[in-house]
């Protein structure tokens, strides 16, 4: 049972952390405007460097971060048994892994960031989301390590992780489906 | 929802937790207080040095001319100017108005006001002032670059804040400065935000908080959804710096598939023109507050006004195209920017009466604090009348980027929201030092300030009438500005005569808080918000019982007070009236 | 002191010594068709706007005398929330609304659809300019004795623009470094020349003489520099102008040189 100061604490980090959501959420959106006045003043859609964009990698990201979503899902509902968290943890560095591969793959294609707005919106965009998904993965394994129990961090955490998941989500349908 | 008290923690002891790394809200604010007026003085010299050469062009500057600018003999060289005006408003804006009226304002007063002990996020807090301080350490390194700070205007457009037009380091520190920037203010925004919603005491509800936290808020609203736009605006114009990416590259750089410099003006924009209300909104919400208490009766229609600035608030969001109109959008976007932007006159009109209102039939007491206030409802009525001007899209096809412009917003921005701060200084630093300030030298400070101020912008909107555009290092080099000479000679010596009359607040803030012996009382100033039933200088746990709001935060001057007092404590039963 | 420059700003207040208060504060002389439509409007904001300043002005000044704490001892104890607040507060919103905002934006709008925004056609008898701007100096190009742009028979100018009085001119720009703005203060016109994008002015002027060109986007540290010359001359003058240049340039443009191509092709733009 938990007493009322630990339910508003709760309450209280909860809309910190929403806050802090929109915040983010907000630079992504901005990215995606760009996206999207590029995409609808362009002659011609999808332009041939989508075309030539790896197709299995970004699949394969999406497919793991959507996973690790679920892990911590599971995480949160089976009495915090921390396999489900270090499992949301490794899975979270699989995706940077697979961002990386992607990267050497499209240099490897002759897709550089100077050839124009796409190749460089495809850069850019993946570029800051694997950032955030630095600052996840910290607070994923602070979690492991101090907080594991309390229902305060474990929601907090949980909101960001899965906000990456789907503005990833959003940047694959965007930039790698056609 | 039911309220939890924070509990009260003991006080810091050592130096390095009492002033350094504290957690307390009021600390903080002190040293935003401290770090914004720092910046205002480097930010108000670099204007020196731009009046003085736009009136004396080819003039060496006078005493530290030879010390700052030695290969040419003290006279300001042109690449120096473009970093002077670019610096000049980034710091001002960056630098000065946001720590001052938003991190000091806002950490000092928004707990105490509301009846709580701290922020919400307490370690969040010291944080944001700290990547504050690494943010102007960033700024400050720029300036001393080989080949200089950046030079493109506060706004920063590409292409000329691309590589083709700033090379070196400048340009990219002044990029992340503000990002970094833009980190600490958002960590703030979090932090008033959900304190705001969270920390109220029992019986403060939205329309029982005085309007001084109604500005903030609002204020920190518009920052954690707009900040992180620049912050994405600035990433893509550092990437195109850094790592070769077109996002706003065309043109004779554009190598291979275009990029669109528009595009950063639109992002830019998005985050610009809320921007702008970031800044004032502070500002309003305290004269609000200021003018009833010392008019000594409630603020005229409160509950309109509050609900003027929330409109305000959410129709900042969707003019910022009234800045473009000069690149040829649509006219169907245009013309709706135009129309969009119109609108803000009607709910400015509304809290503008109020403020009359609450004037009309008082008791006015002329300290500091209310000639400061008495003066932002000048200088606002008149800058704010004159964005009409540039909000008409054929009038700003003469006026945009002249100085009409700059006079405007400096009316707005600089003037008001100047005004509002010092208003706010005087008016709480007794709970912030424990001091009263000097009251002779505070009403000095005012005249002196108020009457060149006026001379400064009102000249330069005169100069921007009769075509002199922006950022010019010479502008008599054309003919037709040569007779404006005598009208930029006025608003020089005005701008050095205001910029004078600053050490005279500069003394008398640094006399009271070291030299004074005598305490301030509870509540010099016989008002009834939360803050002033504490002791003078604030306790560090700001309330020892947490308050239970019962009245309005301006109940003054209610004729059916038995007490002696002509005011109400917000912790005391309504008496009707 | 350096001497140069204040001998030259003595000779430049000498100059306009003549001038008052009054005249300096003046705009550049319009020698536009269209200059006199913003003025109408902005004289016309201005005494709306002087007219709700004065009643700020009375409010601020008047009830900071009248209901001063020495003149007037006892406050009114209102909240301003009465229905006759609320109702004078929304009467006065609504009447800033009406008289400035609304007039504005239906007579700015009624300018820029019939004026501003007319762009002559491309068939219309009109003088047909290209701009290119550059950090620090404009270039101009007219289509030469072919009547086609970017050909080797173009007359190109640097800083100096030359058209007939009384004529409509055209003007499509671009930049080539960086963002500039063409600024025809004597016009009251200005607009963005940006990198990678066309833009398009059109104005006439109705007297003969020269006149600045100013660039009105900050472009980099001689941006002050970039001026140019418009040279406005009767008909019979600018028909002259054209026959002598077209003919220089046949003579003396040097047709492989790429640089000199930076034009493009009319078209509608």
């Amino acid at each position: 049972m938990k007493s009322t100061s630990q339910e508003y604490r709760e309450l209280q980090h909860s809309i910190g952390m929403t806050v802090t959501l929109i915040s983010f959420g907000m630079m992504f959106a901005s990215l995606f405007l760009g996206y999207f006045l590029v995409r609808f003043n362009s002659p011609v859609w999808p332009p041939v460097e989508i075309a030539q964009l790896p197709k299995l990698l970004p699949l394969l990201s999406t497919v793991v971060i959507g996973l690790s979503s679920l892990t911590y899902y599971w995480f949160e509902m089976k009495k915090r048994s921390s396999k489900w968290l270090v499992l949301t943890l490794v899975l979270g560095l699989l995706f940077l892994g697979l961002q990386w591969s992607l990267w050497a793959k499209m240099k490897e294609v002759g897709i550089l960031v100077s050839h124009g707005m796409v190749p460089s919106m495809v850069y850019a965009f993946s570029w800051l989301h694997a950032g955030h998904i630095v600052l996840g993965l910290f607070f994923l394994s602070w979690l492991l390590l101090r907080k594991m129990d309390q229902d305060l961090w474990v929601k907090n955490v949980g909101k960001f992780w899965h906000f990456l998941g789907i503005i990833w989500l959003m940047m694959y349908l965007m930039l790698f489906v056609q | 929802m039911a309220f939890v008290e924070q509990h009260i923690h003991d006080a810091p002891t050592s130096f390095w937790s009492k002033y350094i790394v504290s957690y307390d809200h009021k600390v903080i604010g002190k040293q935003f207080l401290w770090f914004g007026i720092f910046w205002l003085l480097v930010g108000g010299l670099m204007a020196l040095l731009i009046r003085w050469t736009l009136a004396y062009p080819g003039v060496p500057f006078p005493v530290i001319g030879n010390l700052l600018f030695p290969h040419t003999d003290g006279v300001v060289p042109p690449d120096t100017y473009a970093m002077l005006f670019t610096m000049h408003g980034t710091i001002m804006i960056f630098f000065a108005i946001t720590p001052i009226l938003i991190g000091a304002f806002g950490n000092f007063c928004i707990p105490l006001m509301i009846g709580a002990r701290d922020m919400i996020f307490p370690t969040l807090n010291m944080l944001s002032f700290w990547f504050s301080m690494a943010s102007g350490v960033l700024l400050l390194a720029s300036l001393c670059l080989p080949l200089g700070a950046a030079a493109g205007g506060w706004t920063s457009y590409p292409t000329l804040s691309t590589n083709i037009g700033q090379p070196g380091l400048g340009q990219t520190l002044w990029l992340l400065s503000l990002f970094l920037f833009g980190v600490s203010s958002t960590m703030g925004a979090v932090n008033y935000i959900t304190t705001v919603i969270t920390l109220r005491a029992p019986g403060m509800g939205y329309f029982k908080m005085p309007l001084t936290i109604w500005g903030l808020w609002l204020t920190a609203i518009l920052n954690a959804i707009f900040v992180p736009v620049l912050g994405a605006g600035l990433l893509l114009l550092t990437f195109d710096r850094v790592f070769g990416t077109t996002f706003f590259l065309a043109g004779a750089a554009a190598t291979s598939g275009k990029g669109d410099p528009v595009l950063f003006q639109h992002v830019f924009w998005i985050f610009g023109h809320p921007e702008v209300y970031i800044l004032i909104l502070p500002a309003w919400g305290i004269v609000s507050d200021l003018l009833s208490f010392f008019a000594r009766k409630p603020a005229f229609g409160y509950k309109m006004t509050a609900l003027s600035l929330s409109a305000i608030t959410v129709l900042s969001t969707v003019v910022y195209g009234h800045h473009m109109y000069t690149t040829q959008m649509s006219p169907l976007m245009t013309q709706s920017f135009m129309t969009l932007t119109m609108l803000i006159s009607i709910p400015s009109a509304i809290f503008f009466a109020n403020w009359l209102g609450t004037l009309w039939k008082g008791s006015i007491r002329f300290h500091s604090p209310m000639l400061f206030s008495l003066g932002v409802v000048f200088v606002f009525g008149l800058g704010g009348l004159t964005g009409l001007y540039l909000a008409s899209t054929s009038i700003d096809l003469y006026l945009h980027d002249t100085y009409f412009v700059v006079g405007h917003f400096h009316y707005t921005m600089a003037a008001s929201v100047l005004l509002g701060g010092f208003a706010g200084t005087y008016f709480w630093f007794p709970k912030m030092f424990g001091r009263m300030m000097n009251e002779k030298l505070a009403k000095w400070h005012f005249w002196c300030t108020m009457i060149p101020l006026n001379g400064i912008f009102t000249g330069m909107m005169v100069v921007g009438y009769g075509g002199m555009h922006r950022r010019l290092y010479n502008p008599f080099i054309y003919e037709f500005l040569q007779k404006l000479v005598p009208i930029n000679i006025f608003i020089t010596v005005c701008a050095v005569l205001m910029g004078a009359a600053q050490f005279i607040f500069i003394y008398n803030f640094v006399h009271t808080i070291f030299f004074k012996k005598e305490v301030a009382p509870a509540n010099p100033w016989e008002v009834g918000t939360l803050e002033w039933e504490i002791p003078s200088p604030a306790p560090h746990y700001n309330f020892k019982d947490i308050p239970h709001v019962k009245c309005g935060p301006h109940e003054l001057g209610n004729p059916n007070l038995k007490n002696g007092r002509d005011f109400q404590y917000q912790t005391e039963e309504w008496v009707k009236a | 002191m350096n001497l140069q420059f204040s001998e030259r700003l003595l000779g430049l207040a000498i100059k306009t010594q003549e001038m008052s208060l009054w005249e300096r504060m003046q705009p550049p002389e319009d020698i536009s068709s269209s200059g006199h439509l913003i003025h109408w409007l902005f004289n016309y904001t201005t005494y709306v706007n002087l007219f709700w300043f004065a009643l700020v002005c009375i409010g601020l000044f008047g009830f900071s005398y009248l209901y001063s704490n020495k003149r007037h001892k006892i406050p009114f104890y209102t909240h301003g929330n009465e229905k006759k607040h609320l109702l004078v507060t929304a009467l006065i919103g609504l009447g800033v609304f009406l008289s400035v905002d609304m007039v504005i934006t239906k007579i700015s709008t009624r300018d820029m659809k019939e004026t501003f925004w007319k762009f002559p056609g491309d068939n219309e008898d009109v003088v047909r300019i290209q701009v290119l701007a550059q950090q620090w100096a404009w270039n101009f190009r007219y289509a030469g004795a072919d009547g086609e742009f970017n050909t080797g028979d173009d007359v190109v100018q640097l800083n100096s623009m030359v058209v007939p009085v009384g004529k409509k001119v055209m003007i499509q720009m671009t930049a080539k470094d960086v963002i500039h703005a063409f600024y025809l203060p004597n016009a009251r016109i200005k607009a963005d020349a940006i990198p990678g994008r066309f833009s398009k002015l059109w104005f006439d002027a109705n007297k003969v003489g020269k006149y600045d060109i100013a660039c009105a986007e900050m472009c980099g540290n001689h941006h002050y520099m970039m001026k140019a010359q418009l040279t406005v001359l009767s008909q019979e003058d600018f028909d002259r102008w054209v026959k002598e240049s077209q003919q220089i340039a046949i003579a003396t443009n040097d047709t492989e040189d790429i640089n000199l191509r930076w034009g493009w092709q009319w078209g509608s733009k």
